[in-house]
C-alpha cells in the first residue's frame, strides 16, 4: 500500500470555497487487468485527483464517477491561470455540498478513457503502438473494477459515498451492487439502469460520424491526427442531447453573429449563435478527446442494462446495502425522470433504503451540474445525515 | 403556534399505537417526514414516504426518512399485494384527486390502512360555511381559500358511507373532539373535529 498524498494544499486556495491548486496523480498497476469480456491487458494506469484529507479510519471517502465526456478533474485548478476549474467545482470544496473539510473526495478517470487512464490511445506494450481497435471491449463493469483496484491501492476501507451523474451514475449504481459492504451511500443523478433505444441511437450516430471519417482509418491514426471532423460532429450532436429546447432558446434564441446580424446572408457559414456555440464545443472537445475512446465508451453505455444482466432490476439490487438517493431532472430527455424513478422503485421493491427526488429545471440532462441551492441542500443532507442501521426486508 | 403542533402530536400518537413494532409502513403524503420519524423512533418501523414536493423530500432525506418524490397513484401501482404492513393516509385524503383509487390501492398493497382526516361535519366547521359563509380554518388548516390547495372536504358520515359502498371493513375508529384530544363518543359527525380509521379488505 502506498502513501496517500492529499494533493490540494489549503494555502494554495485561489478563491474562497475552492480546493485550490490540485495535482493529478497516477495509479499504475503492473498486474494484468482482465476485462469482463475475458480479454486482458498487461497493466494499466488510472489518473485521479483527491481533495480533502483521508481520516484515520480511512472511511470518509467519497468517490466521484464522471460522465462520458468528463474526467478526473472534478474540482480546483491545475494552475492559477487554468481558464476553468474542474467540472463539478460548484459542488465540491471546503464548505460546499460535498464538503472537503469533512470528506476525502476522489475523482477518478475511467479505464478506456483518454485523460490519463489506459485506453485505446495508450501504447500497447506488446506492439509499441496505440491499442486502437485492439483495445479490449469495454463495459461499465470494467470501469468499476479498475476503480476498486485504485481504492485498494489507496488503502480505502469503505466508501462513505459513491456519486455520479449520467454514465457516472451507472458506475456508482454498479459499485453498490458489486461491492455492497464497501459502499455505504449511493448518490446517482440523471442516470438509468438500462440504456434505452433513443440513447443507443444517439450514440450510434456519433460512432458513425467518427467511423465514416476517412481519417479514422479503422482506428489506426497518429496521435495528433484522427477523425477530427467525425469526432466534432459526434460531439455537436451529443451536446444537443445534454441540453433542452428551452435552455438553448434562452441562451441563444435566434441571435445571429455580429457579422451577419445586419442582413440575411444566404450562405452556409455560421450565422446563428447556437451554431457558433456547437462549433466551439466541438473544437475544444476534439483537442482533448480521443475518437477511439469515444467509440469504446459509448459502446460501454449501450451495453449497460442491469435488469437484463441480473435477470431483473430487483435481482440486480438484491445485494445492495447502501442507502441510496436518486435524483432526476424534469427536463432531462436523455435519461428522463422515469428511468431514474425505475431505479428507486426497484430498490424499494427489493427492500432497500432508497430516496427519489426530482428537481424541476429546464436545463436538460446537464441539469445535474446545475448551480442550485436546492440541489446542494439535498446532497449535503444526504451525505451528512447520521448513518442508519441496515435493515433488509427483501420480498 | 403551539396549538397545531399539539394537534398533530395527538394524531401521531394514535397512529403510533396502531402500528406494530418493526413493521413496514408506507406514508402517503409524508410531508417533511415527521410522522415517519416518530414511528421509526418509537416503533422501529421501516418507513417509506411519498410526497410531491421537492423541499419536503429534501427534508426527509436530511432527517433519514426514506422518501419518494412523485405521484402516489403511480407509486402504489409498482408494489405487489400486501407488500406493506400498513399504509397511512394522514391529513391527505381530502386533497386526493381520486380518493377511491388511492384507498383501494392502499388496501391492496397494505395489510391494513390508516386514514386520518379533519371532519368537515364538525359543528364549528358547519358554522363556518353556514353562518360565516367562509372556508373552514383552524389551528392546522390555517390558510385562506386563495392560499390553499384544491380540497375535497369530507365528513365522518361521508367516510363511513364510502367504506360501506366499497365494502371496506373498518377495524378501528377513533373520533376526537374539537380539541383533537378528548375522545368524542356521541354524534361524532357533529361533535368530532378529527377522525382516524383503520381499514382492511
Amino acid at each position: 500500500m502506498s502513501e496517500v498524498k492529499t494533493s490540494p494544499n489549503p494555502s494554495d486556495a485561489v478563491d474562497n470555497g475552492s480546493v485550490g491548486i490540485v495535482v493529478p496523480q497516477d495509479f499504475t498497476s503492473d498486474q494484468p487487468f482482465t476485462f469482463k469480456s475475458g480479454q486482458t491487458i498487461p497493466g494499466f494506469n488510472i489518473r485521479y485527483e483527491t481533495y480533502g484529507e483521508l481520516n484515520e479510519a480511512r472511511d470518509n471517502v467519497i468517490l466521484i464517477c464522471h460522465a462520458l465526456s468528463g474526467n478526473h478533474h472534478c474540482a480546483g485548478r491545475h494552475s492559477p491561470d487554468e481558464r476553468k476549474p474542474g467540472w463539478w467545482d460548484n459542488i465540491i470544496g471546503p464548505g460546499k455540498a460535498i464538503d472537503t473539510n469533512k470528506f476525502f473526495v476522489i475523482g477518478t478517470n475511467c479505464i478506456g478513457g483518454c485523460s490519463g487512464s489506459t485506453g485505446p490511445s495508450s501504447i500497447d506494450p506488446t506492439t509499441d503502438r496505440p491499442y486502437g481497435k485492439n483495445f479490449p471491449s469495454l463495459t461499465i463493469h470494467d470501469m468499476v473494477q479498475a476503480q476498486k483496484l485504485l481504492m485498494d491501492h489507496l488503502g480505502v476501507q469503505a466508501l462513505h459515498a459513491v456519486i455520479g451523474g449520467s454514465m457516472g451514475g451507472m458506475q456508482a449504481t454498479l459499485w453498490a451492487i458489486l461491492y455492497p459492504s464497501f459502499v455505504r451511500r449511493l448518490l446517482a443523478m440523471a442516470t438509468t439502469a438500462r440504456e434505452g433505444a433513443q440513447a443507443i441511437a444517439f450514440n450510434e450516430v456519433g460512432r458513425q460520424a467518427i467511423m465514416q471519417d476517412p481519417d479514422w482509418n479503422q482506428g489506426d491514426y497518429p496521435e495528433e491526427g484522427g477523425p477530427r471532423v467525425g469526432l466534432s460532429i459526434a460531439r455537436m450532436m451529443a451536446h444537443i442531447t445534454y441540453l433542452s429546447d428551452a435552455s438553448m432558446d434562452r441562451k441563444f434564441g435566434r441571435r445571429k453573429r455580429a457579422a451577419v446580424a445586419n442582413g440575411d446572408v444566404l450562405n452556409f457559414d455560421i450565422q446563428f449563435e447556437v451554431e457558433s456555440y456547437l462549433q466551439y464545443q466541438a473544437q475544444s472537445f476534439i483537442n482533448r478527446f480521443d475518437a477511439n475512446s469515444y467509440l469504446y465508451i459509448t459502446r460501454a453505455l449501450d451495453q449497460f442494462d442491469l435488469g437484463h444482466a441480473y435477470g431483473s432490476l430487483e435481482a440486480a439490487f438484491a445485494p445492495v446495502q447502501a442507502e441510496t438517493l436518486v435524483v432526476g431532472f424534469t427536463s432531462d430527455w436523455l435519461f428522463p425522470p422515469e428511468q431514474n424513478r425505475d431505479i428507486t422503485i426497484a430498490l424499494l421493491r427489493a427492500g432497500k433504503r432508497a430516496c427519489y427526488a426530482e428537481l424541476a429545471t429546464d436545463l436538460g440532462h446537464d441539469s445535474f451540474l446545475l448551480e442550485s441551492e436546492e440541489l446542494y441542500s439535498l446532497v449535503r443532507g444526504f451525505l451528512e445525515r447520521p448513518a442508519e442501521a441496515v435493515v433488509d426486508f427483501s420480498i | 403556534m403551539k396549538q397545531p403542533v399539539e394537534k398533530r402530536t395527538v394524531d401521531m400518537q394514535i397512529i403510533g399505537e396502531w402500528v406494530e413494532p418493526g413493521t413496514r409502513v408506507l406514508d402517503l403524503g409524508c410531508g417533511r417526514g415527521a410522522l415517519l420519524t416518530y414511528l421509526q423512533q418509537t416503533k422501529q418501523v421501516t418507513g417509506i414516504g411519498v410526497d410531491m414536493d421537492f423541499a419536503k423530500i429534501s427534508a426527509c432525506v436530511q432527517r433519514g426518512v426514506t422518501a419518494y418524490q412523485g405521484d402516489m397513484h403511480e407509486f402504489t401501482r409498482e408494489f405487489p399485494d400486501g407488500h406493506f404492513d400498513r399504509v397511512i393516509c394522514s391529513h391527505t385524503v381530502h386533497e386526493l384527486s381520486d380518493p377511491t383509487d388511492v384507498i383501494l390501492e392502499a388496501l391492496r398493497i397494505g395489510k391494513s390502512v390508516t386514514v386520518g382526516f379533519m371532519n368537515h361535519g364538525y359543528w364549528k366547521n358547519r358554522f363556518d360555511s353556514l353562518l360565516r359563509g367562509r372556508k373552514t380554518r383552524n389551528a392546522v388548516y390555517t390558510t385562506e381559500w386563495f392560499e390553499s390547495r384544491p380540497a375535497n372536504p369530507l365528513t365522518i358520515a361521508d367516510f363511513e358511507h364510502f367504506c360501506q359502498v366499497k365494502k371496506i371493513s373498518i377495524t378501528r375508529r377513533v373520533h376526537l373532539m374539537g380539541d383533537w384530544q378528548k375522545p368524542c363518543l356521541l354524534f361524532p359527525n357533529l361533535f368530532a373535529g378529527y377522525a382516524l380509521y383503520e381499514l382492511s379488505r
